[in-house]
């Protein structure tokens, strides 16, 4: 029984385990303060910043105290962190050939953040995926996409891909595609879609509507009609402008025609022959 | 602001109804209907989309008419005994592009005066409760600015601004704006749209009840389309201010520079 009292005073008067009571202090006052810090910075910020920014000041500010206390808790525990950090060059290329992807990620995240393409809130489309930014982080970027779906796409296939940010500018075009039959004259056409657009509230005065004719279609007259409206209304005019362009054209008799196919029998031969006959059940 | 009289000289003031009560009011091509019932407020409304008269007469009246068969309606739970509903003309909450029949050029060193007429909006307050703001005739929007990148949202107007004051038809539902525009610049002003920061006008009323904002002087001292913006800190001298209605709705400081014309400079 002695014995055991001895060992455990031995074991309390060893300064190692003091050491190592110290540095576990150190990393957890570092976790700490880290916090602390970083959310006072966020909240004398907080008016002046937008959110991407808040959001690099707090992991910064985070990290940046964290590592500090990490290295004094690596000094108390006796490491020499020259050495340390020579051995980390050599790991460094052992671990980044293990993780290639990650590493790649987190460069493309660093540039992400860089050129800031899009902040936190704005609507992105990657690919076939369209949604709002949640956050912005090191390896990837979260979107919530309008049928509320958590999205993560990694840094690096969105710095190889072409990203659209549907919310960087305050006005935005809405392309109308619309076909009239051949028969039809085209001033009066333009005059019934600048009709169109001049009584819709939410279609910009200007930038003037853009009419473009595009081609002479196989079974239409082909033109392209372009309205300008507000970022956030731009799906109420395309709805609206689309209903009012057909409501419109059925009013001043401008038809817009399905395909057209005419059979032609070729020079060789006779027209096809036409029969009219009575609309009587045939004999049995 | 008078207390509804026997005699409604206006169609804004303070005006007293009765549980189960329907008031009527027709301004403009706004149509708008007022129910109270107990602790609740219905407000239904619409607007006549082609309207085109140059007609100053309004009218309130009492009426069976529901809210209900609106589209545009809506309920307001307010425990409130007075039964007093205020109704306030407002100016437009976006600034508004006008531009005059024919553009005009205005030569280096000259200077004009433009009348502008712009719709209201009517506010609804119950007590000190703000309702509903409701605007008179539904502003088509535009944009003002040099690209698609920058510039400034606005209501696109309907009307012209008028060289002369008496061209202008005289209509309860507008507030009428006088324009000084100084150039003094070394070239011509070719003055195809003008941007007016109606947002920071005041409303004034005159006696017959047509209202007025006061003057406003953009004054255009280099090339291109800014101009300094002053606005008189006294009612208009072109008819007899009996009263302010109401305030602007932006009191920010409105000796600034501003865009004021989008022009192709000769």
């Amino acid at each position: 029984m002695n014995e055991f009292w001895t060992d455990i005073v031995n074991f309390l008067n060893n300064e190692n385990i003091w050491i190592l009571i110290r540095a576990f202090v150190l990393i957890v006052m570092g976790i700490v303060f880290a916090k602390l810090i970083s959310a006072a910075l966020i909240k004398l910020a907080g008016n002046k910043m937008d959110n991407h920014r808040l959001m690099l000041l707090k992991r910064g500010s985070y990290y940046l105290i964290f590592i500090l206390f990490l290295i004094s808790s690596l000094r108390e525990l006796g490491f020499n962190l020259s050495i340390l950090l020579g051995a980390a060059g050599v790991f460094t290329v052992a671990i980044g050939f293990a993780s290639q992807t990650s590493a790649s990620n987190l460069i493309s995240g660093l540039f992400l953040v860089a050129e800031r393409p899009f902040t936190i809130g704005d609507i992105i489309r990657v690919g076939t995926t369209t949604g709002e930014v949640l956050s912005i982080d090191l390896l990837s970027v979260k979107l919530r996409t309008f049928d509320n779906l958590f999205v993560r796409i990694p840094n690096e296939s969105l710095i190889k891909s072409e990203v659209t940010t549907l919310t960087r500018f305050p006005i935005r075009r809405v392309d109308v595609l619309v076909g009239v039959a051949y028969k039809e004259d085209l001033k009066k056409v333009r005059a019934t879609l600048d009709e169109v657009a001049n009584k819709n509230p939410l279609c910009l005065e200007e930038p003037k509507p853009l009419y473009v004719f595009l081609s002479f279609g196989e079974s239409s007259l082909d033109i392209q009609y372009s309205v300008w409206a507000k970022r956030e209304n731009f799906l109420d005019l395309k709805n609206s402008i689309h209903e009012e362009i057909k409501n419109a054209f059925d009013e001043n008799g401008i038809e817009i025609p399905f395909p057209h196919r005419t059979i032609y029998t070729g020079i060789e031969t006779k027209p096809f022959p036409v029969t009219s006959i009575d609309n009587k059940q045939p004999d049995k | 602001m008078s207390f509804e009289t026997s005699e409604q000289s206006t169609w804004w003031g303070k005006f007293k109804l009765e549980i189960e009560q329907n008031k009527e009011w027709h301004v403009g091509p706004l149509k708008l209907i007022v129910r109270r019932l107990k602790n609740e407020w219905q407000i239904a409304h619409e607007s006549a989309d082609d309207f085109d008269s140059t007609d100053f007469s309004w009218e309130i009246k009492s009426t069976d008419q529901q809210p209900g068969s609106f589209n545009n309606n809506s309920r307001y739970i307010l425990h409130d005994t007075a039964g007093q509903l205020i109704v306030t003309p407002k100016l437009a909450d976006r600034p508004i592009v006008s531009r005059p029949h024919i553009p005009f050029n205005l030569a280096a060193g000259e200077e004009i005066i433009l009348y502008v007429s712009t719709p209201l909006w009517v506010e609804l307050e119950v007590g000190s409760t703000p309702l509903k703001s409701i605007a008179i005739q539904r502003l088509s929007d535009t944009w003002f600015g040099p690209s698609t990148l920058e510039g400034d949202f606005c209501y696109a107007s309907t009307t012209h601004c008028r060289l002369n004051f008496e061209d202008l038809p005289r209509r309860s539902h507008r507030a009428i704006t006088p324009v000084l525009i100084r150039n003094k610049s070394k070239t011509t002003l070719l003055l195809e749209r003008l941007n007016l920061p109606i947002p920071l006008l005041p409303l004034y009323t005159s006696s017959i009840g047509q209202l007025w904002t006061p003057l406003i002087t953009l004054t255009r001292e280099k090339d291109g389309d800014m101009a300094e913006l002053k606005i008189d800190d006294k009612p208009p001298t072109e008819t007899d201010i009996t009263e302010k209605i109401s305030d602007a709705r932006d009191k920010t400081n409105t000796n600034v520079l501003f865009r004021a014309f989008n022009t192709v400079f000769s």
